[in-house]
């Protein structure tokens, strides 16, 4: 599974399938901070994604 | 109806979108969220480009600090209330329009009075509870509520038509954790600019909007992305319109 991090840097995951919520605890990403795109639209963290997918995590601004 | 004045001040959109175009945006109240870094492009630019009414709402008083982005207020200002400040500002850019600037903090209790008279809301907040009352006053009134937000480099903005598209809680279903973030004024210039760009365009009636879409832009990077949004259907904010028939309605077209 490719993933784009909110830094731009770009990561490769081995994992089947998992659940968004557990990609993001892997990766030690608060999921309070951001949203995650999958294969190009946002999806909620419950969602699963397998290694097709291409993953986007977005870290939410919140400042005006 | 254009008086000659407006005809010459406003030549360059004339010849953009007509004398009609600029009649439209003229007639259109605009409600305008916080006058810090978004705020100060977003009401200067609408002022500018001729929204014929535009209330300006903020609580705070200018400080130094926030001189490097909210273009606004000059040194002068530091000290006094920021809605006084915009009032002035506005009004010295353009005196053809109506300018209201309120020394409040919006809340669930005022909000509906806040925004009376208004058919856009610009959001130049800095935090999303605020953002989630100005999302449900939105849905409630449908009314289009155009986000905007920013840290350092990087912003983020999408439109929101209630009845069309996934709402603000739809796609920031929780507010991420309230920081002191820092702020580079050219980024409250793109994406301030972005919104303003999207209320002339929805006033209008032409040209594709942020709908179901979140821009991204990254000023480290210099680029844009979007990612789209959908609406959920168990959002917590605009599900409960879903029994109103008009609503659901117009989501089915
Ligand atoms: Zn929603």
């Amino acid at each position: 599974m490719k993933i784009a991090m909110p830094d731009g840097s770009r990561k490769e995951m081995t994992v089947s399938v998992a659940r968004i919520d557990e990609i993001l605890k892997e990766l030690n990403i608060n999921p309070v901070e951001v949203v995650v795109a999958k294969n190009g639209k946002i999806v909620p963290e419950e969602e699963t994604a397998s290694c097709a997918d291409e993953l986007k995590i977005v870290r939410i601004v919140h400042g005006g | 109806m254009l008086n000659d004045l407006e005809k010459k001040r406003y030549s360059r959109q004339i010849r953009l979108f007509g004398e009609d175009g600029q009649a439209k945006l003229k007639k259109a109240g605009a409600f305008i969220a916080g006058a810090g870094g978004l705020g100060s492009v977003i009401s200067i630019y609408m002022a500018a480009a001729g929204f014929g009414k535009i209330r300006i709402v903020d609580c705070d008083s200018v400080e130094l600090s926030n001189l490097n982005r909210q273009v606004l207020h000059w040194s002068d200002d530091v000290g006094r209330s920021k809605a006084r400040s915009a009032k002035d500002t506005l009004e010295g850019i353009n005196p053809e329009i109506e300018v209201e600037a309120l020394e409040e903090t919006i809340s669930k209790e005022n909000i509906d009075q806040l925004l009376s008279g208004c058919s856009l809301i610009m959001d130049a907040m800095d935090n999303f509870s605020t953002r989630y009352i100005l999302n449900k006053a939105a849905l409630q009134k449908k009314i289009p509520l155009f986000h905007g937000a920013i840290c350092g480099y990087q912003g983020q903005a999408t439109t929101v038509i209630p009845g069309k598209t996934a709402c603000l809680r739809c796609t920031f279903p929780r507010a991420p954790p309230v920081t002191t973030f820092p702020a580079l004024g050219s980024t409250c210039g793109v994406i301030g600019s972005i919104q303003v760009t999207e209320a002339v365009k929805y006033v209008l009636g032409f040209g594709g909007l942020l709908e179901n879409r979140l821009m991204l832009w990254d000023g480290l990077s210099c680029s844009m992305d979007e990612v789209a949004c959908m609406r959920n259907p168990g959002c917590q904010d605009c599900s409960a319109l879903i029994g109103d028939a008009n609503y659901k309605q117009e989501m089915s077209k």
